[in-house]
């Protein structure tokens, strides 16, 4: 982290900039999501992509992961793939792509 | 503890003055401790507690099961004492008229045995209070990295425990649905109460989340410790075994609970507010629509649930490695086989049970792809488990064993173990699953792996930390006449389950299955024996496989019989037991047996520098059959700069 | 005797104790917002009824963000200057830090108060209502003249408590009852307590373990109670939440509701939605539904020519959930256009109290499927709106907590070691960073997508 005087002011700027920036991109989604895309799905994708996007700046510059210790980083990497395992999983078992989806078109 | 504090550079002592002279109280020292040792002790002496209060309730289910409709012997007796009459019937006895436990008290004791046995009962003892005593020893250190943060975790459990116990009192009694509680039964039994604090379930739901909070505290502690507060030359792999499966389960309870928590919380908003998060439309209860708004999922709650309950699993197990693989070097004077396999089979295990939970769930209609995936990945975690039980076995090899207490728990766990790993494997496949699924096949399953397996690890480990703790040795002989009525009773209960479990007995039968009787009279040689055997005592059970009811019944009082020595044992031995003649008397090579007899607060008396690996056993060329870490050669303490700060880690 | 790494870090990891212990909760806070956005992922796709979409109140969830993100920059701010040793300004940082906090929590507990008085009413065929109860919703029960107790000499669930569970609800003056022997008693705590006992030992002699026992009300009785209150009712009965039965004959169970909104989208034919039945809306309202709908769909047809509007969500919206803002139908072709319809009723906005400016129906029973104010009761999205947003809520007073702790309570700290209080400050930040992050995906799922 950074800790000479110098490198804080410039810390400063940096979060003040980034600051900026996320009242603009949260101006962005608003304003995205009166958009109307081909599918609402694609609303979500887009909103969601803005979102990450945000979500990013927070936790590289805000929490600066963008340099941190390398144990962080492997202890972040599990949390992740448990949480996409938690995402997609359970999306998966509702809505398995092998079966379902086939089997009710066939039906219909 | 000076020692320690020159390891850091930085000078406050103004700000600590305090720590040196305050002379904390009763209260500051024995209740509402900082000391890792003493929160150890509370979290292992209530674990210890409430896995007599599960077992205790398991007796009664056993009774329901071999004698349904018959008035369980003492019953009556223990209503008409004064004092704790009055417990016993506001809590158990005014479900059980004329003493007969009826289906719905034994639902209840279901449920509450699951839930005590594993939240309150083992993760405690097991978990908490073996790492909270042994770890920041074995790794060399003063204390947790937050003392403070570590007692309120105990008192979180300890809320939740009493919680827990509270919903015994309150209106519709404790729990009915199972220790996985799932909806929509869970989220919509016994509603019509007058309030929602006179139903047991909205307790259950609350001690969970106080349960769940501790876990938390309590696993970011001791993460923190191990990565943290290592002494000297501790590097990753110099670092026991022990800490290393205590770090990997730290890690399952940090990040497998909250999905609990999740599920706890939903299914209280369900049953406080009236949500639909796991109730689908258009659900009915005798014959009405609820008033439910619907759209949710029942599937989701057994997601969330499944997600914490199988990593759960290796909660259980993996305290129960950790301590064997102090244990057996110990009482084997060789080596533990395959170290480096096992740590990175400990992480391995830890990785992929995130990712198995779903084999609880194949009966509820998932496609082909998903189950495939879980089926898998059910089948590639045994591997792991089989390298751990193996490195475990192989250390055995060639080994002068000495067979104390502790030594023959850890024997016994091997095998018994291993029926309960290799009867696990016919149940990650969905063909077998389906004819297996909720039958006591299941039971003896899980049972053979937490409770000979898990549970006689936790004894070894008590009879090989007490001498730490007290300074006494536990009495061998009381030891040995614990160990082998346990292991004959646990055979009994258990072993007969799996025949039942292929007969089709179902899991949440009160009567053990005498209501199908007339349909289901399936004999074959083992009840021929049970009938034959019971006949010689006069006692009339018949040839088929409800007889297995009594076996097993049986098998559970020889149980109980059998812990009454280790009772004795515990409390007798305080004062009773011999002396240790030195702090090291199982000639151990981990730092836990460097420290003063009983440890003292702050720990070591010298600064602790390590320099070699966990377990110097029979070293060749070596004057004496163990080298500890701390000791540069037999009996001289190894010194500061002896070892580089170790480089950065990799796990 | 000191932990070690409390302020400085361990050389071979590069972290001090708390930073580590603050990364770890994280990654465990990381599970948990992680299995609510996996149930929410879960329920909308597995939703069989439409999604709201921008049914939330956009600008105040926008003004939140920013709070929130202003929030996160000062916290840092905060942290900067108390690095610097500019106390002054770390304090002030610090102090708008927690303000900004307080003002996020403000503006949700506008937002939840509104929805806690909206109501939803969902008829037998689909249609939903929404709307005020301007006078509450409650059940009159009348001409009672007997109840009928039932007490258990046991812990029970259900156990006769008539003080806390009946007589609330008993309208007008202090009833007086005649007991089973002939007694004129008013009943109340200790009058009860001596008819229970009596009935326990009546029931004890009888060797079981519930007694009950009847009062006849020297005049008929009415009551008045909300559905929750009670747990059921049938044309002669009503049983209150203690199991006591009141014998006698329900008066009226009909719903006034001020209708503000009417969803037919789950309605296969929306023009033959009860609502537009001549006791409801009637066929002016029908009249500016159909407008409103082909306005809607020639408008989408005129857009997208190349869409499906079956498929749009937001069309759908557009076109089959009138959003009702007059007390009478507007009359004529133009007016359908909703705009024209708020301009008529002034003095409008949020304020629902106003009577006058919707229509008023009087629903009967039989034709409520299901009814509920917006909370977690009313639908999945709800519930998991109130659980997300309500944990979330926590979180935020948590996090203030803490920096208010910081600020108010850490001056030996800051004077004697500022280096272990920046410490502290960081792994507080990181905290509500993570607050503020869990926002950043909380907005677009629950208001905007």
């Amino acid at each position: 982290m950074a800790d000479s005087t110098e490198e804080i002011h410039k810390a400063i700027k940096r979060i003040k900039l980034i600051g900026w920036v996320l009242a603009v991109f949260t101006v962005i989604t608003v304003g995205l999501s009166y958009v109307e895309l081909p599918t609402h799905t694609m609303n979500i994708v887009v909103g969601m992509i803005v979102a990450a996007f945000k979500a990013a700046l927070v936790a590289l510059i805000f929490m600066h992961l963008n340099h941190e210790s390398p144990l962080i980083y492997k202890i972040l990497a599990f949390t992740t793939a448990f949480a996409l395992a938690l995402f997609v999983l359970f999306v998966f078992s509702a809505s398995d792509p092998l079966v379902f989806d086939s089997f009710y078109e066939s039906n219909k | 503890m000076s020692a320690a504090a020159t390891s850091h550079d930085h000078s406050h002592g103004a700000d600590h003055a305090h720590d040196h002279h305050d002379e904390p109280g009763f209260l500051g020292k024995y209740v509402f401790s900082c000391d890792h040792k003493v929160i150890g002790i509370q979290y292992a002496l209530s674990g210890l507690l409430f896995l007599l209060l599960g077992f205790f309730l398991m007796l009664l289910m056993r009774w329901s099961i071999a004698f349904p409709g018959q008035p369980v012997p003492g019953l009556q007796f223990v209503e008409s004492l004064p004092g704790l009459g009055w417990l016993f019937h506001e809590t158990l006895g005014r479900w059980a008229p004329g003493g007969v436990v009826n289906g719905e008290l034994y639902n209840m004791l279901g449920a509450m045995h699951g839930t005590i046995m594993v939240f309150l009962g083992i993760v405690p003892l097991g978990f908490a209070g073996f790492v909270n005593f042994v770890m920041p020893l074995q790794i060399g250190t003063i204390d947790m990295a937050f003392p403070k943060l570590n007692m309120w975790s105990f008192w979180l459990f300890f809320v939740s425990g009493v919680l827990m116990l509270y919903s015994f009192f309150v209106g519709t009694g404790p729990v009915q649905t199972g220790w996985t509680m799932y909806s929509p039964l869970a989220s919509t039994t016994t509603l019509a109460v007058s309030n929602v604090w006179a139903h047991g379930h909205t307790w259950w739901l609350t001690a969970m989340v106080f349960n769940i909070s501790a876990s938390l505290l309590g696993s970011v502690n001791v993460i923190t410790t191990v990565i943290n507060l290592r002494a000297k030359g501790m590097t990753w792999m110099r670092m026991p075994f022990f800490c290393w499966a205590m770090f990997v389960t730290s890690f399952l309870l940090l990040l497998a609970f909250p999905p609990l928590e999740v599920a706890a919380l939903l299914q209280l908003v369900d049953r406080v507010f009236g949500a639909s998060f796991f109730l689908p439309t258009g659900l009915m209860e005798g014959g009405q629509h609820l008033d439910i708004s619907g759209g949710g999922s029942p599937l989701l709650y057994q997601h969330l649930f499944w997600f914490l309950a199988h990593p759960e699993v290796y909660v259980l197990i993996l305290p129960a490695f950790a301590i064997l693989a102090e244990v057996i070097p110990a009482n084997t004077r060789r080596p533990l086989w395959g170290y480096k396999s096992m740590v990175y089979a400990s992480l391995t295990l830890g990785f992929l049970s995130f990712l198995v939970w779903a084999h609880h769930m194949y009966l509820t209609g998932m496609g082909t792809m998903m189950s495939t995936y879980f089926q898998i990945t059910t089948v590639l975690i045994s591997v792991p488990s089989v390298i751990l039980l193996t490195g475990l076995m192989i250390s055995l090899w060639g080994g002068s064993i000495r067979f104390t207490p502790q030594m023959l728990f850890a024997s016994a766990f091997l095998p018994m173990f291993g029926i309960g790993g290799l009867t696990g494997l016919p149940l990650a496949f969905t063909f077998i699953d389906l004819a297996l699924h909720d039958t006591y096949y299941v039971i003896g399953h899980f049972h053979y792996v937490v409770a000979p397996g898990t549970i006689f690890a936790l004894f070894a480990g008590v009879y090989h930390w007490y001498p730490k703790i007290t300074g006494r040795i536990m009495s061998d002989f009381l030891g040995k006449l614990h160990f082998w009525p346990s292991l004959l009773g646990m055979n009994l209960i258990f072993a007969p389950m799996f025949i039942q479990g292929m007969g089709g007995f179902h899991r949440r039968w009160y009567d053990g299955g005498k209501y199908f009787e007339q349909t289901s009279s399936a004999s074959n040689w083992v009840t021929e024996l049970t009938s034959g055997v019971f006949g010689i005592f006069g006692m009339d059970v018949p040839n088929n496989l409800l007889g297995l009811n009594v076996l097993m019944s049986v098998g559970a009082f020889i149980l109980a019989l059998g812990q009454v020595p280790f009772i004795l044992n515990v409390f007798l031995s305080i004062k009773g037991g011999k002396k240790v003649q030195s702090d090291n008397p199982w000639n151990c090579t981990t730092l836990e047996w460097a420290t003063p007899t009983p440890p003292p607060h702050g720990n070591f008396t010298f600064e602790p520098v390590v320099t070699r690996g966990p377990y110097e056993y029979s070293v060749p060329g070596c004057s004496q059959d163990y080298l500890p870490q701390w000791e540069s050669e037999p009996g001289k303490a190894a010194t500061a700069p002896a070892s580089t700060p170790a480089p950065v880690a990799h796990h | 005797m000191d932990i070690p790494y409390t302020v400085t870090a361990r050389p071979d990891t590069g972290l001090y104790n708390a930073k580590v212990g603050i990364w770890l909760f994280l990654a465990s806070e990381v599970m948990l917002f992680g299995g609510l956005f996996s149930s929410y992922i879960f329920l909308r796709v597995g939703a069989d009824y439409h999604w709201p979409v921008h049914e939330l109140d956009v600008r105040l969830g926008f003004v939140n963000t920013l709070v929130l993100i202003f929030s996160s920059v000062t916290v840092l701010l905060a942290w900067a200057n108390l690095k610097l040793r500019n106390i002054g300004k770390f304090k002030l940082y610090m102090l708008l830090t927690v303000l900004c906090a307080m003002t996020f929590m403000v503006i949700k507990s506008f937002e939840y108060r509104a929805k806690f008085s909206h109501y939803a009413v969902k008829l037998t065929d689909g249609t939903f209502l929404t709307g005020h109860l301007p006078h509450g919703y409650e059940i009159k029960f009348g001409e009672a003249t007997q109840l009928s107790f039932t007490v258990q000499s046991e812990t029970a669930a259900i156990d006769a408590d008539p003080d806390g569970y009946v007589l609330p609800f008993i309208q007008g003056d202090t009833p007086k009852f005649k007991t089973e022997s002939g007694n004129e008693i008013i009943l109340d705590k200790s009058t009860f307590k001596d008819l229970r006992s009596a009935s326990l030992e009546a029931a004890k002699a009888a060797g079981k373990n519930s007694g009950s026992f009847k009062l006849v009300a020297a005049s008929p009785l009415t009551f008045q109670a909300k559905p929750s209150q009670i747990l059921g009712y049938t044309a002669t009965t009503m049983t209150f939440r203690d199991g006591t039965v009141a014998q006698g004959k329900l008066l009226d169970d009909k719903m006034t509701l001020e209708v503000d909104g009417v969803d037919t989208r789950s309605v296969p034919d929306a023009e033959k939605s009860i609502a537009w039945g001549t006791q409801y809306l009637g066929d002016g309202w029908k009249k500016a539904f159909i407008t409103n709908r082909d306005h809607a769909k020639k408008e989408f047809e005129e857009k997208y020519p190349t869409r499906d509007p079956q498929k749009s969500a937001t069309h759908q919206k557009e076109a089959f959930y009138l959003k009702i803002k007059s007390s009478t139908p507007p009359s004529g072709e133009e007016h359908g256009d909703g705009h024209k319809a708020e301009a008529k009723a002034e003095g409008h906005g949020d304020d629902h109290s106003a009577h006058g400016h919707h229509p008023e129906v009087v629903l009967d029973k039989k034709d409520i499927a299901f009814y509920s104010n917006y909370t977690p009761k009313l639908n999945t999205y709800y519930a998991i709106y109130f659980t997300l947003t309500g944990l979330h809520g926590l979180h935020v007073v948590a996090g203030a907590l803490v920096l208010t702790y910081f600020l108010l309570f850490d001056g030996k700290m800051l004077r004697n070691d500022p280096e272990r209080l920046a410490n502290r400050v960081e792994v507080g930040g990181l905290f509500w960073h993570f607050v503020d992050l869990v926002w950043i995906f909380l907005f677009p799922l629950l208001y905007l997508l």
